[in-house]
């Protein structure tokens, strides 16, 4: 009987350290804010009081059905919306398909609420365009509460069902079709009974992000809800709020809306791990010729969702470059938005960028040998390792945001008020993109060229340093730009943590818009898509090229 | 310089025993071959001596020095891959240079070596190309050059061939088994083609299920199975079963069915039940009037069907209860061989081999 000792200590090392950073930063932190739901005023004892006081109240009961309903309603609609669009461009002769991809990608840059916003700018009570129907004497409905709100959703998150969609459909191979029709079904038999049933995976992952981005979303509902209570922003306004701080309620609406979207991660993984139909396509299968009518149907309608969603950029960019005197918005080319900025002070562009380098490299650093454990070596460790990586997924960033204030406010460990506190939670926020889009390369790359360098006398450590790293750069820096950008633009957690001189350009536009700086918050808008664009379309083209989803 | 001495070595995944108590010695210098069905555990024994594969009990040592509790990279095995696992990261010469620089030669010494490595495999000035420029074949070339220039002390091979097409697989073969022994090298090699493992070892091991059938030389197997799996198992073969009926100077005599066969030797007691085979090529055909040559049994047969092709004679017969017996005729006149037509076949009962009753 001789013993087996693990003789490949890598992945131990990887996801103790993972564990170790996890729990830390996201474990403890989410314990702690689910303790604070359970104690009592004092802290001390354990009670049920908090839940009983948050569900005795009308309005934080509103605040759970408003965020569920308008939750749905997003989602179905993006779905609904956006699925004919993916199929469209797939398997149809759209007229300017590449820029219709690449421009489908920008809405991903924006920070949500800025679209909100530019919304309110152009429909609000005060709007231009609403001020220009009222003066030809048309009447106009409320952009405000849930309709709104779920137009800003279907317009900003439609490219995460887009993006997968149609990677799944070119994934798809032409004999699978082939082999439907050759066994005698129509060919719109075969699209009902055979393609749509090997994409819905891709589409519901797509639709899933949906949901969990909608739910946790936080900016979009501080814009719009106007006087209607949301959870997100109701957990925020009871813990950083001015009158009525109160740990102990945000944290069981905290425990709510974690364990929403943990449910939906649960139902995602559950049904999705069932369900793998990669082909392996050795062939896409080939553009349907459709008549001149299906093909100018098809071509409009993709277009128009593009264009819509691109609305809000160009509002952005055009209120930007007019003239604000107080709340009042004139006419008039001028560049005073952007010299106010720049009077103001350069730091907020310059911890934007700061940060958000740190944390692309931060999540790549971790993500990328947490990716390589979960897909390359099977065990009920990295089985559990794989599960804590996608965790971010289903906590909103209020929540993580008032985790780490509690957690590390005092202690053994004080991070409030310094830069890395962002920096950890951005990492812990955006580890899910570097760990999938590292273990989408690694799918396509074959587990013996790693076994051949072992086998020629590399370690394994160092063979993940000198083989897989270079092979798997195409993925890893699309990863890195993806969390980059996605940094940029985010307020959620930034917004519980910033303190003084570390704000950034979306905590800028949030007091903008709070207090009456339309302009100021457009031109900061505009300053943060010229900084994000760029990387975000270099990324799609590489990723094209490489035929590859990171969603 | 190596023997590789494994012993009682085990492994499962879950309910499956891939390997069990798998025990062998192979010698220093040998090309030896483990040759089996698809999943018979052959490549999970040989990733076990390459330290891929765990093992759940038993041994592994080359020479002396236990290996099996080493990690893989420190074993010095050289693997070439059924997939070739070029890295398409670096040329050519960086992949055959990859396993000395682990080695910490110095640079001079490894540009000397992985020339000499590429002129072993016909691959001369090939250093610089890409390897998305090679074919199937000079990438399985690259392979060996890249496993043979760390000078491993086992050569590992898991169906290298496998990849390429039928003609390039012969010439392959060929190349493969005369680098091995121009280099006296240890080789282990894993394959399920039975040609292919005749063609080119010292010795073969047939696998079943996770254990060893037979271990013998090619000719030994293939003549002298020990088992109806390996006879089967190599070649095409006749399978008959009876029993035995008397005993003929040194012969015993089968009746199988209405037919009776001779065997030499005893196979086992009168009257028990045997399985035997007479391969196809061990039957000649006897033209009315000639002798049947000395010491040789005959039986008669009907032929059913008829396989020309070209050197060889495919025919399938029956006998007289129905049973189908399979020769193998070289060289002969197509004309004597019409369907439906009696034969006289004569074989030297040594080409028969009993086997015990399972
Ligand atoms: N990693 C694994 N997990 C589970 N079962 C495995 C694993 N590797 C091998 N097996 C099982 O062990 C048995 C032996 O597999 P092995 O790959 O050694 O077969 P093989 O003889 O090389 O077959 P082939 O000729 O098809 O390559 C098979 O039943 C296989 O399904
Ligand atoms: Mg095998």
């Amino acid at each position: 009987m001789s013993v087996t000792l693990p003789r490949n200590s890598f992945p131990l090392v990887v996801t103790g350290i993972a564990f170790g950073f996890l729990g830390l930063f996201l474990i403890y932190p989410l314990y702690r804010v689910f303790g604070a739901s359970f104690l009592d005023a004092s802290g001390t004892y354990f009670t049920l009081h908090n839940y009983a006081k948050v569900v005795a109240s009308a309005f934080y009961r509103d605040s759970v059905i408003n965020s569920l309903t308008i939750t749905v309603l997003a989602t179905l609609t993006t779905t609904a919306i956006t699925a004919p669009f993916a199929f469209a461009v797939a398997r149809l002769p759209v007229g300017g398909k590449t820029a219709l991809l690449s421009l489908a990608v920008l809405p991903l840059v924006l920070p949500s609420f800025v679209s909100a916003y530019a919304l309110v700018l152009l429909f609000g009570h005060a709007g231009v365009v609403t001020h220009a129907l009222e003066w030809l004497g048309i009447p106009f409905g409320s952009i405000y509460g849930t309709p709104g709100i779920v137009l800003v959703y279907v317009l900003t998150l439609y490219p995460y069902v887009l993006l997968p969609t149609v990677a799944g459909l070119k994934a798809l191979d032409v004999s699978v079709e082939e082999a439907s029709q050759n066994l005698g079904a129509s060919r719109w038999r075969s699209f009902w009974t055979v393609t749509f049933p090997i994409v819905i995976p891709s589409i519901l992952s797509g639709a899933l992000l949906v949901l969990i981005e909608t739910l946790e979303n936080f900016g979009v509902p501080f814009v719009l809800a106007e006087d209607k209570p949301i959870m997100a922003v109701e957990v925020y306004k009871l813990f950083v709020g001015e009158t009525d701080t109160n740990p102990a309620s945000a944290g069981v609406l905290g425990v709510l809306l974690v364990c929403s979207t943990t449910i939906a991660v649960v139902i995602q993984r559950r049904y999705l791990g069932r369900r793998r139909f990669a082909t392996g396509a050795r062939r896409s299968p080939p553009l349907i010729e459709a008549g001149p009518g299906w093909r100018s149907l098809a071509t409009l309608y993709c277009w128009t969702i593009v264009l819509i969603s691109l609305v809000p950029f160009f509002a952005v960019i055009e209120i930007s470059l007019m003239e604000y005197r107080g709340p009042v918005l004139h006419p008039h080319f001028s560049l005073e938005n952007y010299a106010e900025l720049l009077r103001r002070s350069t730091r907020p562009l310059e911890n934007t960028l700061l940060l958000s380098t740190l944390a692309a490299f931060g999540a790549a650093l971790l993500g990328v040998p947490i990716g390589y454990a979960v897909t390359r070596v099977r065990s009920r460790l990295t089985a559990i390792l794989d599960i804590v990586a996608t965790m971010p997924f289903a906590v909103a960033g209020t929540i993580l945001g008032i985790g780490l204030i509690i957690s590390y406010n005092s202690g053994w460990l004080v991070l409030t008020g310094g830069w890395l506190i962002l920096v950890l939670a951005y990492v812990v926020r955006k580890l899910p993109f570097t760990v999938r889009a590292s273990s989408a390369i690694l799918h396509q790359i074959d587990p013996s060229l790693e076994e051949a360098s072992i086998n020629l006398g590399v370690s394994p450590m160092m063979t993940f340093a000198r083989l897989m790293i270079p092979l798997m750069l195409g993925g890893i820096v699309g990863g890195m730009v993806l969390t980059w950008v996605a940094v940029a633009s985010e307020l959620s957690a930034t917004v519980v943590l910033y303190s003084g001189q570390w704000q950034t350009l979306t905590v800028v536009m949030f007091q903008a818009l709070e207090g009456s700086g339309a302009g100021l918050a457009a031109a900061t808008a505009s300053l943060l898509i010229f900084f994000t664009v760029i990387p975000v379309t270099l990324v799609y083209r590489l990723l094209r090229r490489y035929e590859m989803s990171l969603l | 310089m190596t023997t590789v001495t494994i012993e009682r070595v085990s492994r499962s995944f879950g309910s499956v025993h891939a390997v069990r108590e798998v025990s062998l010695e192979i010698r220093d210098g040998e090309f030896f071959t483990l040759l089996g069905p698809s999943g018979c555990g052959k490549t999970t024994l040989l990733r076990m001596i390459a330290g891929f594969c765990e093992l759940d009990a038993g041994s592994i040592s080359f020479g002396a020095r236990r290996i099996d509790t080493l990690p893989p990279h420190r074993r010095n095995t050289g693997m070439v891959f059924q997939n070739y696992a070029i890295f398409p990261n670096l040329t050519v010469g960086g992949n055959v240079a990859y396993g000395l620089h682990a080695r910490k030669v110095p640079a001079a010494r490894i540009a000397e070596r992985v020339a000499t490595a590429l002129k072993l495999v016909h691959l001369d000035g090939y250093d610089a190309r890409w390897p998305h420029q090679l074919s199937g074949g000079q990438l399985q070339r690259v392979a060996i050059a890249r496993s043979l220039v760390i000078e491993p002390e086992v050569l590992l091979l898991d169906e290298p061939l496998s990849n390429l097409d039928a003609q390039l697989r012969v010439e392959m073969r060929g190349e493969i088994r005369q680098l091995q022994q121009s280099l006296g090298i240890t080789a282990i090699y894993v394959t399920h083609d039975q040609e292919e493992a005749l063609a080119i070892s010292d010795r073969i091991a047939v696998m079943r299920a996770g254990t060893l059938e037979q271990v013998d030389k090619p000719d030994a197997i293939y003549r002298d199975s020990t088992t109806p799996f390996v006879a089967e198992f190599l070649g095409v073969t006749n399978l008959l079963s009876g029993t035995i009926t008397r005993r003929e100077g040194a012969h015993a005599v089968i009746k199988a069915g209405a037919t009776e066969f001779h065997v030499e030797g005893t196979v086992t007691g009168l009257g028990e039940a045997v399985a035997f085979c007479l391969r196809p090529e061990a039957l000649r055909v006897i033209a009315p009037g000639d002798a049947i040559p000395d010491g040789w049994a005959s039986l008669e047969v009907l032929i059913s069907r008829v396989e020309f092709l070209g050197a060889l004679t495919r025919v399938e017969t029956q006998l007289a209860d129905g049973t189908m017996l399979r020769v193998a005729l070289l060289d002969q006149p197509l004309e004597t061989l019409s369907v439906g037509h009696a034969l006289t076949l004569a074989y030297d009962p040594r080409r028969v081999t009993g086997f015990k009753a399972a």
